[in-house]
């Protein structure tokens, strides 16, 4: 329990209204977006500043709390979840954009910035910042560092950790250390920027972000295809990606997914097909005239059941709001939706659809499936209850045979979403106790004392003890 | 949506939210960027996600109804922003207007606050003679003088602080409109059809202007318009304020009332009275039989949203030559959704030139008694809005409910802002030929 003079202590140094104790503060702050997980902290505290942070951070040290860190708990993996209890900083009150740096083409901004907010504030000069995931009105800078979230743009613009250019991050020992900056090249000793990318609020606490920025493409070109047949729609990825063409988005929703988000968003999106892809080209005048072109082509050749063209910028919007939508358009339908990362290479888009549709059928499970096609990125999702155990027990078999053959086809078990609480088991398979070994000694060195974000990524007790693990790691990137 | 009957957790049985719809909630975070006091407070608790899980949480035994679930019941505007952002179709603002009810049993109020509630609720409200005759002193005392001798002098100050908020913004008052109203006004030139006029207690009572501008256009637009005098308020008080056995019983009333009425439409200026009156099919569920709510249903129209279904008709309408700005009202946009409606007719308007506000469907902060009861959050809600109105430039602010008509013109005169603020029918009205 936390003591009395501790809370004192945090509203002293934090301010009061920046603390939370009551019990229906903490009930709030015992989730992020992943169903089935729910820990209670002891305390919750709101921090203005990095000296705020580093305030809580030693209060938190002095009396053993371990520490959570939130965003704004739009995670798919349980990282925000305070497992152990103890405190959770909520970064969202440090949501200041510090500077749009117009020379060095680099922003700053607090770790609770809204990802939107910065994309906004930077296309208002004029410049792009590309990384969209599906959560961008919500998800804060901080949250997608820690996991390297990926976007809708994804395919062509990469992921958060291409646009990272430096980081001020308070250490569990209770140092500030800034690593990167705005120089492009760096090599001075280890990236300790790459390490803390994709380290799920294990490592560090993030404070502040300074993002690369690129000047946005002049031209763009929407393209929405429908097909009869969901394994035709992966063989249209794989082409277009075979026919060097890289278009800026190609997402997929099969017809659950369709009819799920129609119910919501009501724009007509055609419920009888078996699925759709949303494709945008980008760039250059000349070079999206061409890439269409090529598009409509293959598209054409597949035998794409309809192919439409966005009639202007609204309409692209509007379809990839949509789109953006799908995972909880498709909670309309069943109170848990248990969404996965499922990664696969390009080329086996077509199989992992049969796949997936066998292992529904074998597993009798309404599954909904949407996700980034273009980079080999599903999100197969099973919408069932969690009060029916039964059907969680046939869920989790059907996530288990998936990975399972994803992992044969040299796959991922998390494109973008982490490891968090819901993967452990499923990372130890895919690197192998070596590999989680060697994770562990990287956190050891961070975190002696083990306070920061502890049970994420991988258990607290020797990792070689669970089954399942093969010996050796394998490098999956 | 919320008769159960059974206990669910720690809710009592009457009028608790269903376990399903707590359930439904997937915890996306969706709704976070449209919440009113999300953005004030930046705490999880004031979201509609928190909101919810808060309800989950008293359903499953997690935690006991307390005085911080009711704080948060209340503190919700019902703006229902988050109802349209949920992909889910989760309905945050729903589950907390239920939790409303469930707090003046779980946790009664102080006994004086109680019976004034009661008071103004079960004896006032529903009885439009009363409440028409309990205007008169205001009336007396704007016309004496005396408001600009109390606005002027520091005594208000002395009181409690809502109450010199209310006598900031009480319009000039003019005599109720009920009583002047014919029950049947004749259409105007060839006929379209003959709808009920249902007409809210504040219209009557405080904007009568404008009502009596809505009843004139429905005639002009080949309507005849039936108002009949036994209507009684719509409810929606007692819903926002949890009285939900009060508001059945009015809407009871109503049903029947209007149903007996030989029109094709039921047609409403007021966007919580349209709200609350679409909402009676929920509300009286098992109350009523079936079909009778579904026709009630079906009928039921705000204005704006009936005039753009049937058509304006714009032959003979003289032009207003004005730029005007759309605030989009909480219970037309959200509750009803309706909000292409209000914008086509004022595109319509010969001469009007709509300027689009940033944030046009951000609540303005009065939200019922919910500007009185948190007068200073509520400052801060008009302020944001009123920093959006001002960047339009235009020269009239259009809305189309009392509530925001209220907030809005008192905090456009507090600003000092330039903008006349008037209900769109009052702008159709003024298009509109005698
Ligand atoms: C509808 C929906 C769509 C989504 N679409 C996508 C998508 O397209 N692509 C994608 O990649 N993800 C997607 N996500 C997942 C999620 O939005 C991302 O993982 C996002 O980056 C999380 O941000 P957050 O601010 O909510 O972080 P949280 O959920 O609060 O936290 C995530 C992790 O980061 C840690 N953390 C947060 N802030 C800090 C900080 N300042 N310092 C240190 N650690 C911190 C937490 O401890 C936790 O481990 C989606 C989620 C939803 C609900
Ligand atoms: S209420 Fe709806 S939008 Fe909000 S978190 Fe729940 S599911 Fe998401
Ligand atoms: S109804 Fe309005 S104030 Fe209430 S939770 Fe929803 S968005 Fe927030």
């Amino acid at each position: 329990m936390i003591s009395k003079t501790a809370i004192e202590h945090l509203q002293q140094r934090l301010g009061t209204a920046n603390v939370a104790f009551e019990k229906e503060d903490l009930l709030v702050l015992g989730y992020d977006s992943t169903p089935g997980v729910h820990h209670l902290p002891e305390v919750a505290v709101y921090p203005t500043s990095s000296e705020g942070v580093l305030a809580a951070m030693e209060i938190a040290r002095s009396e053993g709390l371990p520490i959570v860190p939130r965003g704004s708990g739009t995670g798919l993996s349980g990282g925000s979840v305070p497992v152990k209890g103890g405190m959770v900083i909520c970064l969202n009150r440090m949501n200041r954009i510090l500077e749009i740096d117009e020379e060095n083409l680099a922003a700053t901004c607090e770790a609770g910035v809204i990802t939107l907010d910065l994309f906004n504030a930077t296309a208002a000069k004029g410049l792009f910042y590309p990384p969209d995931p599906g959560s961008q009105k919500i998800s804060t800078l901080g949250g997608n560092v820690m996991e390297d979230a990926g976007g809708l743009r994804g395919l062509k613009y990469g992921v958060t950790r291409d646009y990272v250019m430096a980081l001020q991050c308070v250490l569990p020992d209770g140092s500030l250390l800034t690593t990167g900056g705005k120089s492009v090249k760096d090599v001075a000793g280890y990236s300790f920027k790459d390490l803390l990318v994709g380290s799920e609020g294990t490592l560090g606490i993030i404070t502040a972000v300074t993002v690369k920025l690129i000047p946005p493409p002049q031209a763009r070109r929407t393209f929405l295809a429908y097909f009869d047949d969901i394994r035709t729609a992966g063989e249209a990825v794989s082409k277009i990606i075979a026919a060097k063409i890289i278009p800026s988005t190609m997402e997929i929703m099969d017809r659950a997914t369709i009819n799920c988000v129609e119910d919501y968003v009501r724009i007509g999106l055609p419920r009888q097909m078996a699925a759709l892809l949303l494709i945008e080209v980008d760039g250059h005048p000349a070079q999206v005239e061409e890439e269409a072109a090529g598009v409509e082509k293959i598209l054409k050749a597949v035998k794409a059941a309809e192919i439409h063209v966005a009639k202007d910028a609204e309409e692209a919007g509007q379809l990839a709001a949509a789109r953006r939508t799908a995972l909880s358009a498709l909670a309309r339908v069943s109170p848990t939706t248990l969404l996965e990362d499922a990664t696969v290479p390009r080329s086996m888009l077509a199989e992992t659809f049969a796949e997936i549709e066998r292992l529904t059928a074998k597993y009798q499970l309404k599954v909904g499936t949407f996700g980034h096609a273009g980079d080999g990125n599903l999100h197969p999702t099973v919408l069932c209850d969690e009060r029916n155990q039964e059907e969680m027990a046939r869920a989790h078999a059907f996530y288990d045979d998936l990975y399972t053959q994803v992992l044969a086809w040299g796959g991922t078990v998390s494109g973008e979403h982490g490891i968090g609480l819901a993967k452990k088991e499923y990372l130890a398979r895919q690197i192998g106790a070596g590999g989680v070994k060697v994770m562990r000694r990287i956190k050891d060195a961070f975190d002696p004392a083990g306070i920061l974000n502890p049970g994420k990524i991988f258990d607290e007790h020797d990792p070689c003890t669970q089954t399942h693990v093969e010996e050796g790691f394998r490098v999956s990137h | 949506m919320y008769r159960t009957k059974e206990k669910l957790g720690n809710f009592t049985a009457e009028d608790a939210p269903q376990y399903e719809d707590v359930l439904q909630c997937m915890r996306c975070g969706f709704c976070l960027p449209t919440c009113p006091t999300f953005a004030l407070t930046g705490r999880e608790r004031s979201s509609p996600r928190g909101r919810v899980a808060l309800a989950r949480a008293v359903a499953e035994q997690k935690l006991e109804f307390t005085e911080a679930v009711k704080e948060e019941a209340f503190f919700c505007l019902d703006c229902r922003a988050c109802t349209t952002a949920c992909p889910s179709g989760v309905r945050a603002g729903e589950v907390m207007e239920v939790c409303r009810s469930q707090s003046h049993q779980q946790l009664p109020p102080p006994h004086l606050g109680k019976s004034f509630r009661a008071f103004i609720l079960q004896r006032m409200l529903p009885d439009p003679d009363l409440l028409e005759k309990s205007m008169l002193p205001a009336r007396l005392y704007q016309r004496l003088g005396i408001q600009w001798l109390v606005r002027h002098s520091k005594a208000l100050k002395l009181g409690p602080a809502w109450m010199e908020k209310v006598e900031g913004m009480l319009p000039q008052l003019a005599a109720p409109l009920r009583p002047q109203l014919p029950e049947l006004i004749p259409a105007r030139g060839e006929k379209r059809g003959k709808v009920g006029f249902f007409l809210g207690c504040v219209m009557t009572l405080l904007y009568p202007g404008v009502s009596r501008q809505s009843v004139r256009v429905l005639a002009h637009q080949g309507f005849d318009v039936l108002t009949p005098q036994a209507t009684r308020c719509c409810g929606a008080p007692h819903l926002s304020e949890g009285d939900r056995q009060t508001a059945r019983e009015l809407a009871l009333f109503n049903l029947e009332l209007f149903l007996r009425q030989d029109v094709d439409y039921i047609v409403t200026d007021c966007a919580g009275c349209g709200a609350s009156l679409k909402e009676y099919e929920e509300i009286l569920e098992g109350l009523a039989e079936h079909d009778r709510l579904a026709a009630f249903r079906a009928k039921i129209r705000d204005v704006s949203e009936f005039l753009a279904e049937v058509g304006l008709r714009t032959a003979g309408l003289t032009a207003v030559a004005k730029t005007v700005t759309y605030h989009e009202p909480c219970h037309l946009c959200h509750a009803q959704g309706i909000s292409r409606q209000p914008r086509e007719l004022l595109r319509r308007i010969p001469g009007v030139e709509l300027r689009e506000m940033a944030e046009a469907s951000w609540c303005c902060g009065s939200a019922a008694t919910w500007g009185l009861k948190f007068s200073a959050a509520s400052q801060q809600v008009l302020d944001r809005k009123l920093n959006n109105v001002s960047q339009t430039g235009a020269d009239i602010l259009v809305t189309a409910n009392p509530g925001c008509q209220l907030q809005l013109a008192w905090g456009v005169r507090q600003a000092g802002l330039k903008q006349e603020v008037l209900h769109l029918m009052e702008l159709l009205g003024a298009a509109t030929p005698e």
